[in-house]
């Protein structure tokens, strides 16, 4: 009697959307990936693992992890079954997230100019006037086409109702673009057979799209722009994507060594002299930018630069201060700020969010801990959260009291089960939780994205949090049109 | 050209040739220790070269094939081990990605991949030495062709051929005068063939040796080999005329005005080693005549750094 296939051992969990199954059939974006894979075996789909990651090995897609005086090169996890989401799911996806970034980036514009919104009472003024990342440095500050969000990585997840909702807005640095691209190129040496013949929608443009839009925001009397990418050098963990697409697009990397700045202009310092730089993509954070203005001591920025910046001189991308839009706390209030600026309902749902600033919410959230997650809206990457269900009483006694002392630093979100793909894990396939972060660009010709995104997976059993920081690995994600 | 990919781009040359000129030498003197009896074939004259061992130490380990393998391949406390250089090689060519290309990186990323493999290490000190050896030989080889095949010929290009041909010049500077300090450069008594074959072999030049010279005056044919022969990749003036070809390109895109110090510098040195002939040498002093170079190629290393790398 021939062995049980190891595709029918997969148990995927009750309450939770599974992508794959519907209560007990292969949803039909599924079925022709589900009937390719029947035709191999464990030992075939090992094979297809291992070369997984020898690829990303040999391409130096790896960060270090020190021990001993030694680095140790790992790979970020890369599980090889692709996530499948349908092409109506995805355009519904796509008008949201663009409905999302115009409101967002009519914010930004407002928020540093004549602040409207906090005039007619929309959002409290204390709100954005106790938030960090309002950088009053910013303000009055016109930026080319009234841009302020030109990249950006929305974090989306499906709930048991399978339902998309906003998670987290990433407007400042999102990172994750070369993943999705490298895995896609994975996957058509591991399974190009199964690609070639899902009809999926190729996600290859983004660099060019990406070089379109900086190219587009340098003064039209310049004929010859110089764009570069500014890094914080070969220590940064997404320092390999910032080489990714400086090559991809045939632009220059630099670090802030590289750069100076001399009567208000940007130059690069090269072998045959100075050069004039017109368009910074920036991978360095708003702190580190300009130690005239921020953080005096860090040596990853320009001195001078934001002058220059000021006087129009330079384009940045993203622009300054975009970290006000993306606060935990501000969150809760962008589908109002969809029906403000646009006059429309959101697309795409926020998940409810408690304001800890407001005692009546506080009292609710210690009540009621267990089925909430505690965010600190000044982190992000997975730290600073508190998952109500799985915390031990000595930490949570912890947890509030400093909770108490500073409410206006947290929000409370219910726990969402997010929704469940198969993946090949030690042999066997099992369900894991995952989100999905499609990449955004905005430029003067409006919103574009690339159909696809990071998915993201929680590769421990029963965990929900996804980022690589807490062990989370990701997945090849697919935008397939019925044939 | 940012100045800073200059620079990563010059010492990843640099330490690539490093990396195979080392192993060439391990190599060959591994071999003929195979080959006479241990006394007489001391790593000493190696120790001394590429470490900074003290003369102690050394005399513990000369007769001790495997323990100076291991030192000078993969110790991680001689900053001048394989392992190290290609471990910085590689640092260099991570902060340059973008300006190399992804055929070079994955080299680079292999072969720092490869020395980092435990079984480097078991195999190292047993009787399959030579095959790690030649892995690393041919890798370093390797990569030198995927850089001729796939890097396109810019400033970059010439960059590295400077890093890579100032290396070269010195690598067999250092090791010819060795090879003359061993019998104190007493070039009045003519030497057998034998006795240069270490360092021919060391230079990857031995059979084009036997073919270009006919007779036995085998000290100033060597000294042509090895110095004055335009047409032997190892030898001092054909990477000269190497990097006098990248240095003519460079300087036309500079105008610092310090360039003009840098080609006075270059052009002693150049006109030096074409137009001494090796029999006068032979008469007079070699030493100063090496000692003099190798100080030439170091001021001549220092003034191009000021030029083009400083940042």
């Amino acid at each position: 009697m021939a062995e049980e296939h190891f595709l029918n051992e997969y148990v995927y969990h009750e309450n939770t959307w599974d992508e794959m199954y519907d209560t007990k059939n292969i949803r039909h974006q599924y079925s022709h990936v589900f009937s390719m894979l029947k035709d191999l075996d464990v030992d075939s789909m090992s094979n297809r693992h291992r070369l997984a990651g020898e690829l990303f090995l040999n391409q130096g897609i790896t960060f270090t992890v020190y021990n001993n005086n030694e680095g140790i090169e790992r790979i970020f996890p890369f599980d090889i079954i692709p996530r499948i989401l349908t092409g109506n799911e995805w355009d519904e996806i796509e008008k949201g997230i663009a409905q999302r970034l115009k409101a967002l980036n009519s914010f930004l514009k407002d928020i540093y100019h004549e602040q409207q919104i906090l005039h007619d009472g929309i959002i409290p003024m204390e709100l954005i006037a106790s938030c960090p990342h309002y950088t009053r440095e910013a303000y009055g500050i016109r930026v080319p086409y009234d841009i302020y969000v030109h990249i950006s990585g929305i974090d989306l997840i499906r709930g048991s109702d399978g339902k998309f909702y906003v998670l987290e807005d990433n407007l400042r640095t999102p990172s994750g673009v070369s993943y999705m691209l490298e895995n896609r190129e994975v996957t058509k040496r591991i399974f190009p057979d199964i690609l070639s013949t899902s009809n999926v929608r190729s996600v290859t443009h983004y660099p060019m799209l990406l070089h379109e839009i900086l190219l587009e925001l340098t003064s039209a009397q310049v004929s010859d722009p110089y764009i570069v990418i500014l890094t914080p050098g070969i220590f940064n963990s997404a320092y390999y994507e910032h080489t990714f697409l400086a090559k991809q697009m045939g632009v220059d990397l630099v670090e802030g060594r590289d750069l100076v700045v001399d009567n208000h202009k940007v130059y690069t310092k090269t072998t045959k002299g100075l050069k004039q730089v017109h368009v910074i993509y920036r991978r360095v954070d708003d702190e580190f930018l300009d130690p005239l203005m921020f953080k005096q001591d860090s040596l990853l920025g320009v001195p001078g630069l934001l002058s220059t910046y000021r006087k129009g001189n330079v384009a940045i991308v993203n622009a300054v201060g975009n970290g006000v839009a993306d606060d935990k706390a501000v969150y809760a209030y962008v589908p109002e700020m969809i029906r403000y600026y646009l006059n429309e309902e959101p697309i795409l749902n926020n998940i409810p969010t408690y304001q800890l600033s407001d005692p009546e919410a506080l009292k609710y959230s210690i009540a009621n801990i267990e089925n909430l997650v505690i965010k600190n809206t000044n982190q992000s990457g997975g730290y600073g959260m508190i998952m109500g269900n799985n915390i031990s009483e000595r930490e949570w006694l912890k947890a509030k009291s400093e909770i108490e002392k500073n409410p206006r630093n947290y929000v409370a979100q219910p726990i969402i089960q997010l929704s469940t793909v198969p993946c090949f894990i030690n042999g066997k396939i099992q369900p894991r939780h995952v989100d999905l972060r499609p990449f955004a660009l905005y430029g003067p010709q409006g919103v574009k994205l690339v159909p696809g995104g990071l998915t993201r997976v929680a590769l421990t059993e029963g965990s929900l949090v996804v980022n690589s920081s807490q062990g989370g690995g990701s997945k090849d994600t697919w935008i397939i049109d019925n044939a | 050209m940012l100045s800073r990919i200059a620079d990563s781009l010059f010492w990843l040359s640099r330490y690539m040739e490093r990396v195979e000129e080392m192993l060439r030498i391990a190599r060959t003197h591994y071999i003929y220790s195979l080959d006479t009896n241990q006394t007489s074939n001391s790593w000493k004259p190696i120790l001394q070269m590429f470490t900074d061992l003290s003369a102690d130490r050394i005399a513990d380990l000369e007769h001790d094939n495997y323990s100076v393998l291991h030192y000078l391949l993969i110790d991680m406390n001689n900053e001048n081990s394989t392992k190290n250089i290609i471990l910085r090689a590689r640092e260099n060519a991570r902060g340059i990605q973008d300006q190399i290309t992804r055929e070079v990186w994955e080299e680079v990323n292999a072969i720092y991949h490869s020395i980092n493999r435990p079984f480097i290490t078991m195999k190292l000190a047993s009787s399959d030495a030579l095959e790690i050896i030649d892995l690393f030989l041919k890798h370093s080889m390797m990569y030198a062709g995927i850089t001729d095949v796939t890097m396109q010929r810019g400033t970059g290009w010439n960059i590295m051929k400077l890093g890579k041909f100032v290396e070269r010049t010195i690598e067999t500077l250092i090791l010819v005068d060795k090879q003359f300090e061993i019998f104190d450069y007493d070039v009045s008594k003519e030497r057998d063939i034998t006795n240069w074959r270490f360092l021919l072999l060391s230079l990857a030049g031995y059979e084009a040796y036997l073919k270009n010279y006919r007779n036995n005056k085998h000290n100033q044919q060597l000294l042509h080999q090895v110095i004055f022969n335009p047409d032997f990749p190892h030898a001092v003036l054909y990477c000269l005329n190497q990097i006098d070809r990248s240095l003519r390109v460079l300087i036309k895109e500079n105008s610092n005005p310090a360039v003009a110090d840098l080609l006075r510098t270059f052009g002693r040195m150049h006109s030096k080693v074409k137009f001494t002939d090796p029999v006068a040498l032979l008469k007079a002093d070699v030493s100063v005549f090496f000692s003099e170079l190798k100080q030439e190629i170091q001021d001549f290393n220092l003034q191009l750094r000021s030029i083009f790398f400083s940042y």
